[in-house]
């Protein structure tokens, strides 16, 4: 190289620096992208939604939502690994995509823990266990028992492989020692109706779904996963109060963007969604929804993905959950 | 909610300034787009998707519903007076609508079809009101198995039901299928005939498929007459129906609707399945059949009051199932779930501005489609004398920017390329390509309700017969499949279908 080119070279990186500053100082210049990685009505595409809404608010251009369902969230997180990282698509959706996939899915297009940019978890919520009106058990035990009873007949419906309510329902049977046959689901809304008309007995998703219907007594109740007992079902023991001790899962929602994307970009995302959460508008939201707001900077949600994935490899490892 | 309260609803919800505003531009679109061959409803609606995304869901869904039905009432502006269908249901209406205007009676003909057309979507719309509740009250009965089997029949009845070779109209649906599963696994996230690239690790968008094999293949296919084209439109004299007309399309227009609402509902059949079917009952049990193909009325009342009948009614499958039972319900699905809106027996409680909104604003849109096009006739057959060298560039310049906008992807526009030319190629082989692209949505919708089905009864297949629904389903799927065996319905469904050629 000689010197001219390498004033040349200095310059054109000068110049491609100064419109990376230029990129996050005009950012959003244009409309947004927000991937929802479930189909619209569930919790995960509600939270999206809220998210969206507030940027929009906050910055006065459209943050547009885009809905890619499949393969428990993998067809979106693909779709945003994809993308360009210049801050106009971000994913917000529940772990699977973000953490779990990497060990439950053996053909996973993607790393996430490579290819994307975390930028804050948004939420935080327990996940339930529901039972169709018909269904041939009534609590944890019953369910346990039945299991026992019928070796390989128990299904339980998840809103896809991979997900916290499919990971819930295998520890479920590694802790009482029985098969369970997981179904995977394109979302909450579909598992939901399979539940209500009674042609699944047994669901373990967010809970916000099924609330109204748990109230109507339209379905049933069984099981908390939470250590404690969530205000909106005060009857609904947890997991642990019926004979799993020290039986907890947690469910999260977070936003993510492609690996490589402007670190003022993120922090300005990452601001927004902090400010709009603490409002009282946007708690009395997640309070409605069985939700509780984390939001968390982006290098502690890289240690919440870490963590996810570490606790999902014994199952993965031990046959429990099987990578598809 | 009960229906008056409904109703209610729905007409302070239709007639918001924007909603009525919206109402007006997607019927007076439609109508445009029906009177312009080589432009549809589905490449139409296709174009128009991205853009409605900036609106509220109701308004963004009573225009497109508009242009869907106003393409049904243009179609056969086009088809009466210059013996062209500017849309395929309206093929039948050429037979006797064109005659009729040969022989200086086109206003009357003219009011036949409108007039049919207003009655059958008026009929159809009550049709929602009343069989839309009903539906979704039964939709939670419907599981699995019930939709793997109902998917079945609308892929069977569209292949049977198209004009062409049997053969021909299996293959086109296999294909479909193949082209559905393009991308990535919907249960295990596993690549599927992508060869690699990652532009189709997403599959392909339908929408693109379809706006390249109906849009950009409609506008090739025209291309080829374009210099021996003579516009000859037949002049409109008197649009009032004689009395004698009036006896003779009243029952025509009531068998039609009856036809079109019923086959609207069914998955797979849509509105060119109900025109070609009212016009071949007509003739079946005219005192006159003779006088079919030379001018009768009735095959211009019945086709057309059946063919708006069922866009009407295609609408409740789509809202109460969340089953497309058309390529133009499919995108109406899309226009939703960009919304926020899942189609499914929910959506009457959750969304019933909606829902009400919607059928309030069709009755509406067909009020207004009935005086668009009635004295303003002469104005839809001005747009027909548009030379296509100052059309045709125009319709390809909007199709590139529809499909670039839905992803802003420069590979969907090559997509739509290559699709046009394979639908221009189609339609010179005559290969009918409703079933390509019916198969293209369902294929991958019964793949995952098959799946989903075998998990949940480990393995056990015989559960879709021991659920009435489904074996009742799938009864009556075999029943017209063996139908195509045995020669006498052959015979009939060739017939039935040729006249339509």
């Amino acid at each position: 190289m000689n010197r001219r080119e390498f004033i040349v070279l200095g310059g054109t990186a000068a110049v491609l620096a100064s419109r990376g500053i230029a990129l996050a100082d005009s950012w959003p210049s244009k409309p947004v992208v927000v991937i929802s990685a479930y189909p619209p009505g569930g919790t995960s595409d509600i939270i999206a939604r809220l998210v969206a809404d507030a940027l929009t608010a906050k910055y006065g251009q459209q943050f547009v939502i885009e809905n890619h369902a499949g393969a428990a969230g993998a067809l979106a997180g693909g779709r945003l690994a994809r993308a360009a990282p210049d801050g106009y698509t971000i994913m917000i959706s529940g772990s699977a995509p973000i953490a779990a996939n990497k060990v439950v899915q053996k053909n996973l297009a993607y790393d996430p823990q490579v290819d994307f940019t975390p930028i804050s978890i948004v939420a935080e919520s327990p996940a339930l266990l529901s039972a169709s009106a018909s269904a041939p058990a009534k609590s944890v035990q019953e369910l346990i028992a039945y299991a026992r009873a019928n070796p390989g007949k128990l299904n339980i419906g998840n809103p896809g492989a991979g997900t916290k309510g499919h990971i819930a329902a295998a520890i479920i049977g590694q802790m009482a020692g029985v098969q369970i046959n997981h179904i995977p689901y394109k979302g909450s809304p579909p598992l939901l109706a399979d539940l209500l008309g009674g042609h699944i007995h047994f669901a373990l998703d967010a809970p916000s779904n099924y609330l109204p219907h748990i109230r109507d007594a339209k379905i049933r109740g069984l099981a908390v996963t939470s250590a404690k007992r969530i205000p909106e079902l005060p009857e609904v023991q947890t997991v642990a109060e019926q004979g799993l001790n020290g039986y907890e899962q947690t469910l999260w929602f977070g936003a993510v963007g492609p690996k490589g994307m402007p670190k003022e970009i993120v922090s300005k995302i990452h601001t927004a969604i902090k400010e709009w959460s603490d409002t009282p508008a946007a708690q009395k939201k997640f309070a409605s929804l069985g939700l509780t707001p984390v939001v968390n900077t982006p290098g502690e949600m890289a240690g919440s993905i870490e963590r996810e994935i570490r606790s999902i490899e014994p199952l993965v490892k031990a046959g429990l959950v099987e990578p598809t | 909610m009960d229906i008056f309260n409904g109703l209610l609803l729905g007409f302070s919800t239709a007639t918001t300034l924007s909603n009525f505003a919206y109402c007006f531009a997607g019927v007076l679109l439609g109508t445009a787009v029906g009177v312009l061959p080589g432009l549809g409803p589905i490449a139409t609606i296709s174009m128009l998707l991205p853009f409605t995304f900036g609106l509220p869901v109701d308004t963004a869904l009573i225009m497109l519903a508009g242009i869907f039905y106003g393409s049904q009432y243009g179609g056969s502006t086009t088809a009466i007076l210059m013996n062209l269908p500017g849309e395929a249901s309206s093929v039948v209406t050429t037979l006797d609508g064109h005659q009729m205007a040969k022989q200086g009676k086109a206003g009357r003909a003219l009011a036949a079809a409108a007039i049919g057309s207003f009655f059958a979507g008026t009929v159809g719309t009550l049709f929602i009101v009343i069989a839309a509740p009903l539906l979704a009250s039964l939709a939670l009965t419907f599981g699995p198995a019930e939709y793997f089997s109902l998917i079945m029949l609308g892929l069977i009845t569209s292949m049977v039901l198209t004009s062409g070779s049997l053969l021909t109209a299996f293959g086109m649906a296999l294909f479909g299928i193949v082209l559905g599963m393009i991308g990535t696994d919907i249960n295990t996230g596993a690549a599927r005939y992508t060869f690699g690239s990652p532009y189709l690790l997403d599959g392909l968008d339908f929408v693109v498929v379809a706006t390249g094999i109906f849009g950009l293949g409609d506008v090739l296919m025209n291309l080829e007459n374009e210099r021996s084209r003579v516009v000859g439109v037949a002049p409109v004299s008197s649009l009032f129906p004689t009395a004698e007309d009036w006896r003779r399309m009243s029952a025509p227009i009531l068998r039609g609707t009856g036809i079109g609402v019923l086959l609207g509902v069914l998955p797979g059949a849509g509105v060119l399945l109900a025109s070609f079917s009212a016009y071949a009952l007509e003739k079946k049990i005219s005192k006159h059949p003779e006088q079919f193909g030379k001018g009768a009325i009735e095959g211009v009342a019945a086709p057309e009051a059946a063919n708006n009948a069922a866009a009407q009614t295609c609408f409740i499958p789509m809202l109460t199932l969340g089953l497309p039972g058309t390529a133009t319900m499919a995108l109406m699905i899309g226009a939703l779930v960009v919304q926020g809106v899942q189609p499914g027996p929910e959506i009457l409680s959750q969304q019933p501005a909606l829902f009400w909104g919607l059928v309030v604003s069709m009755w509406l849109g067909n009020l207004m489609l009935l005086f668009l096009n009635l004295p303003l006739v002469g104005m839809w057959a001005k747009l027909i004398s548009v030379p296509y060298h100052f059309l045709f560039p125009t319709i390809c310049v909007f199709m590139a920017i529809g499909v670039y906008s839905i992803n802003n992807s420069v590979f969907d526009v090559y997509m739509m390329a290559l699709f046009g030319v394979l639908g221009y190629f189609f339609k010179r082989m005559g290969a009918e390509p409703a079933p390509l692209i019916l198969a293209m949505i369902l294929g991958p919708m019964a793949e995952e309700y098959l799946r989903r089905t075998l998990l949940i009864s480990h393995g056990d297949a015989s559960v879709f017969f021991t659920s009435p629904l489904s074996l009742g389903t799938l009864v009556v799927a075999a029943l017209l499949l063996l139908s195509i065996v045995s020669p006498r319905f052959r015979k009939v469904r060739e017939e039935g279908l040729q006249e339509a050629d």
